[in-house]
């Protein structure tokens, strides 16, 4: 019972948040919720067990469940910085390494920021809302 | 145990349901009371509350000491809490830096230096054992990887140089190798995994505890709650409570929202208040220490506090409003963030001052590079800018400039009695580099009292609460009204490897 109340606050705050989303993003709607527009075969296969382990899920997804299709190495590689910026790489950074769990920065229903916000003014200019 | 303790055991078991729990009164403590047919969803020997310093040391020394199966539980999606985005500066005496520069310390001198600075309440004798032991954890962090500066540095109220410092100029310098050496113990972290609870025995031992698991952070119904023994002994550290506004405004009124805090987010004390609840004992609550070395001009610790603590010795910090020094700038803490809050326009309103620094000397630190680069701190060419920037009387400005170098020539300050041994040679000359300051919230000296065991006593007893550990930021007394800089991380981590001895019998 306190799961699906959980769920439902959850549903509530991603409708807030969809009208923030900015044409260009890759976060886009998928009917009845938000979700990434390269994810579009999951939603059209109401394939909610890829990432949520069920059908119809009442949690949210396990946090190594995109780990299933996306690599941290190959994340960290992408996204390497060089000299003094170096441990800014978001995917392999000064205080956590590789252990930041992908749905602290990135929402697959809802915007989200990374979370080097909090105290940092770095700019990622290829994150993508 | 006494009366009142015994009648409210009775109390506990009189409610136990068929579950094999019992609840204590509603809205009292979280604490339940096991009985045989209770359903342990994990076992381990030790478990640990809390992944920073003392958490992360205590899991590494217990498995040196034989323990098979230890659990380090972290509220937050990622590990370290505060001491992940720490300042990596880590205080010793007798360490090999000092023998190779010729530095004469002891225990017995860093000691007088933090009672000093703890104005006659500090626990002598946890700082004594904490001082003893303070090289052999700077070592198992040397071991687990950890790479320093080769240099000391003399921080605030410290009358020697004994503090290194991470070569990346944070914790995460030692919290990332300390992580690593945990796995390849067999030391299992867990994170989402929120302590909400004690689970007692038939004698009132702390047994086990209840986890919320998965838990989102200020999501407080997320998760399920597990019921994990712990055969040999809980371990709290789970750090301070900085970031909980109500809790720091009802010790302190002035610690408003609007004042800026250092810490991470997970810093808000629910595992010290549960510990209360259960018996411990609540030390200096009220100390609570504010950085004077934070700029109004970024979030949380930011570039400027390394650079600012790394500068201090051979800067003035400036009053804006009457273009003269107003404090000794390596004075201890409390003193400078006081003379800090001070200062204020004609109107009483904060006026953050500034700190002047020749640049020669600042870019000797690599955190100056970044101060500037993010716009932070800057440059000038002279003095005549400098005033006109922070719109300060330039006459008192230049004056005060002169007299300090002076104090630089001669070895002595005459305004405010600093100790220039740090300062020799070092002119403030023209280019300069400017920082703003203001003080932030940053540590909590108070918690629960520890013995030199790192067991927490009842407040009824005055002895050990049987099974329940406390070592870190969450425990209170050990510092005093005011810890001095690079303190913590010797004492979390010594505290965290003594509780690991103690429940290990070792
Ligand atoms: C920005 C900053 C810079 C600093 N710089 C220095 C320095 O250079 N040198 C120095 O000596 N000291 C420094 N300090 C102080 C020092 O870092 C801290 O006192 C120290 O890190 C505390 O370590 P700890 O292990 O006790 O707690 P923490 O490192 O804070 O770890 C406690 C952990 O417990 C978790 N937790 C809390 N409640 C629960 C719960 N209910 N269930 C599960 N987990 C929970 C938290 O999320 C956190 O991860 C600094 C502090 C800050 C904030």
């Amino acid at each position: 019972m306190k799961s699906l109340i959980s769920c439902s606050a959850v549903m509530a705050m991603l409708l807030a948040f969809s009208s923030a989303v900015m044409a260009g993003d890759t976060l886009v709607s998928q009917g009845k919720m938000m979700g990434r527009s390269y994810h579009q075969q999951l939603y059209t296969k109401h394939q909610c067990a890829t990432c949520h382990g069920v059908d119809k899920p009442v949690s949210r997804a396990a946090d190594d469940s995109c780990l299933k299709c996306h690599s941290v190495d190959k994340l960290a590689q992408q996204t390497a910085r060089q000299g003094d910026e170096q441990w800014q790489n978001p995917h392999n950074n000064l205080h956590y390494g590789k252990d930041v769990p992908c749905t602290e920065c990135h929402g697959e229903h809802a915007v989200k920021q990374p979370i080097c916000k909090d105290c940092h003014t770095f700019k990622f200019s290829k994150f993508q809302e | 145990m006494n009366k009142i303790d015994f009648l409210t055991r009775r109390n506990f078991i009189k409610g136990l349901g068929a579950t094999g729990v019992a609840f204590a009164a509603p809205g009292m403590a979280n604490a339940i009371v096991a009985d045989d047919s209770i359903h342990w969803d994990e076992q381990v020997e030790m478990a640990i509350i809390g992944s920073g310093f003392a958490g992360l040391a205590a899991g590494i020394e217990a498995t040196k000491h034989g323990c098979k199966a230890v659990t380090i539980y972290e509220k937050m999606a990622v590990y370290g809490g505060n001491s992940a985005i720490n300042g990596g500066l880590f205080a010793a005496p007798n360490t090999p830096l000092q023998k190779e520069k010729g530095i004469q310390d002891s225990v017995d001198t860093m000691v007088a230096d933090q009672l000093k600075s703890g104005r006659g309440v500090a626990d002598e004798k946890l700082l004594r054992h904490i001082a003893s032991h303070a090289s052999d954890a700077l070592q198992m962090t040397i071991d687990a990887g950890a790479e320093y500066y080769p240099y000391l540095q003399q921080l605030g109220g410290h009358s020697v140089p004994r503090t290194y410092q991470t070569k990346v100029s944070c914790g995460a310098g030692i919290t990332q190798p300390l992580v690593r050496e945990c796995r390849k113990l067999g030391v299992k972290l867990q994170n989402r995994s929120k302590f909400e609870g004690f689970i007692l025995g038939k004698d009132a031992a702390v047994i086990g505890i209840r986890i919320r698991y998965p838990y989102y952070f200020e999501d407080e119904n997320s998760g399920k709650l597990l019921h994990i023994r712990a055969s040999k002994g809980v371990l709290m550290a789970t750090g301070g409570f900085a970031q909980n506004v109500n809790l720091r405004m009802a010790q302190d009124p002035t610690l408003t929202a609007e004042v800026g805090c250092t810490n991470a987010k997970g810093a808000t004390g629910e595992g010290m208040l549960e510990m209360f609840r259960l018996g411990a004992i609540p030390v200096h609550l009220a100390y609570i220490q504010s950085g004077p070395w934070a700029s109004p001009d970024e979030g949380g610790f930011g570039y400027v506090s390394n650079y600012a603590i790394f500068n201090f010795p051979h800067s003035i910090a400036v009053n804006c409003l009457t273009g003269k020094r107003f404090m000794n700038e390596i004075a201890d803490r409390k003193t400078r963030a006081d003379a800090e809050l001070a200062c204020r326009d004609s109107a009483g309103k904060p006026l953050p001052p500034i700190m002047i620094t020749s640049y020669a000397h600042a870019k000797e630190h690599p955190t100056c590079e970044n101060v500037l680069k993010y716009g932070v701190g800057w440059k000038f060419d002279d003095l005549q800018s400098i005033a006109k920037r922070f719109n300060i009387p330039l006459q008192p400005l230049q004056q005060q400039v002169d007299e300090y170098n002076a104090y630089v020539k001669d070895g002595e300050d005459k305004q405010f009695g600093k100790s220039m041994a740090k300062a020799k040679g070092m002119y403030i000359q023209a280019p300069y580099t400017v920082v703003r300051l203001w003080p932030k919230v940053h540590y909590c000296q108070g918690g629960v009292q520890v013995n030199a065991n790192a067991e927490v006593l009842d407040s009824n007893t005055g002895k050990a609460i049987k099974g329940l550990y406390a070592a870190g930021e969450v425990c209170g007394g050990i510092h005093g009204v005011s810890r001095l800089g690079s303190c913590a991380i010797p004492e979390c981590m010594v505290m965290g490897m003594t509780a690991a001895r103690s429940i290990m019998g070792a």
